[in-house]
């Protein structure tokens, strides 16, 4: 293959990127050197400039009726979902604080009324570790269900304004 | 006409502090950028994912989804590139849980040839086979991979630089030319089929 044949195989592998505009300088003017003697890279070119500007100009595809105010919507809904999804975990944690609160209140008062000693089935129910065990069950599962229904509640309230 | 838009500094001004009043949870300042994109970002997504009823959903979601990251979005990085990122990954995603793509066809809108020609204007038969041009360019574009669709959407449509598809896409520049230039042999090769095809009939 002679040296002319060789440039003009690697020019015609850029033509398309050429008319794309997607050529860096030096291989832009690499191309337009050769281009000048040569009328098939030229005409290859203007073949390839015809479709960079029909590929410019395709029939534009109309935007749906309503989208815009479809998104909207969506994003208020997403907003306000996120905004309750916020405020159970919350409520979730303020009331599961107030319910841990009562409940090392009662176990203090428990203690003393007791004095120390409440044997149920053989256990203590006063002992630091079994009172904990079974309040911290009743406590999250207490939480839960009151963060539950006011979040219910709140979004009952929401939907009937 | 976008372009123009793109590069007039009072509506880049006007991008950022939209963009900055998101960031502060402004409902306006995202109706103005939804308003403002709305025909870019639809038209990509129709181009990338064909399906009207699909791209309407991922339009939506892309919306949800800048919403949720505004305050992670490095103002030093091009606004649009990040948007169009956004809406790649969510139709990468998409893709994941489907297999395949859609084969229905995407409605073009616009124009009517009939239209065109009971006009009555001198330049009717020009527009006519201008329209039918890009009619059956686009039917060829359409019947690309989607990858190549993306490269051709966003370099001519779009109008973007190549390092701004290698960011919208997530692939090295080398990537985006060496797709950028099979997407134009392809393009070519079903438009000659098309020509071919059409002169045997």
């Amino acid at each position: 293959m002679s040296e002319h044949e060789a440039s003009h195989q690697a020019i015609a592998g850029m033509l398309a990127l050429a008319a794309a505009g997607a050529l860096d300088l030096h291989e832009q003017r690499r191309l337009e050197e050769h281009a000048r003697e040569c009328p098939a890279c030229r005409r290859e070119l203007e073949i390839w400039s015809g479709y960079s500007q029909g590929l410019r100009r395709l029939p534009q595809p109309p935007v749906p009726a309503q989208l815009m105010e479809r998104t909207r919507t969506r994003l208020v809904q997403e907003h306000a979902a996120a905004a309750d999804r916020r405020w159970d975990e919350l409520m979730l944690g303020a009331l599961a604080l107030f319910a841990w609160t009562v409940g090392l209140t009662f176990w203090f008062v428990a203690r003393i009324v007791t004095g120390g000693e409440l044997v149920v089935m053989g256990a203590n129910l006063v002992r630091f570790g079994t009172w904990t065990a079974g309040s911290t069950v009743l406590v999250w599962l207490t939480a839960a269900v009151a963060a539950l229904a006011l979040g219910r509640r709140r979004r009952e309230l929401r939907r009937a304004l | 006409m976008i372009l123009a838009a793109a590069m007039n500094p009072e509506a880049f001004s006007g991008a950022q502090d939209a963009i900055a009043r998101m960031r502060r949870g402004d409902p306006d300042a995202l109706t103005a950028m939804i308003s403002r994109y709305q025909h870019r970002l639809y038209r990509y997504l129709l181009r990338l994912v064909r399906e009207p009823a699909a791209a309407d959903d991922l339009f939506q979601q892309t919306w949800l989804r800048v919403m949720e990251k505004i305050g992670r979005y490095d103002a030093r990085r091009n606004f649009e590139s990040w948007l169009f990122s956004v809406a790649h990954n969510l139709a990468v995603d998409s893709w994941r849980g489907q297999r395949g793509e859609s084969l229905h066809d995407a409605s073009d809108g616009g124009e009517s040839p009939g239209a065109l020609l009971r006009t009555g204007d001198p330049d009717a038969l020009e527009r006519l086979l201008d329209f039918e041009r890009g009619a059956m360019l686009a039917a060829c574009l359409h019947e690309l991979p989607a990858i190549h669709r993306e490269v051709l959407t966003l370099r001519f449509e779009e109008d973007m630089k190549l390092e701004e598809i290698a960011a919208v896409a997530g692939v090295p520049l080398s990537t985006v030319k060496s797709r950028l230039r099979r997407a134009l042999e392809g393009l070519r090769a079903a438009m000659d089929a098309r020509s071919t095809g059409g002169k045997g009939a």
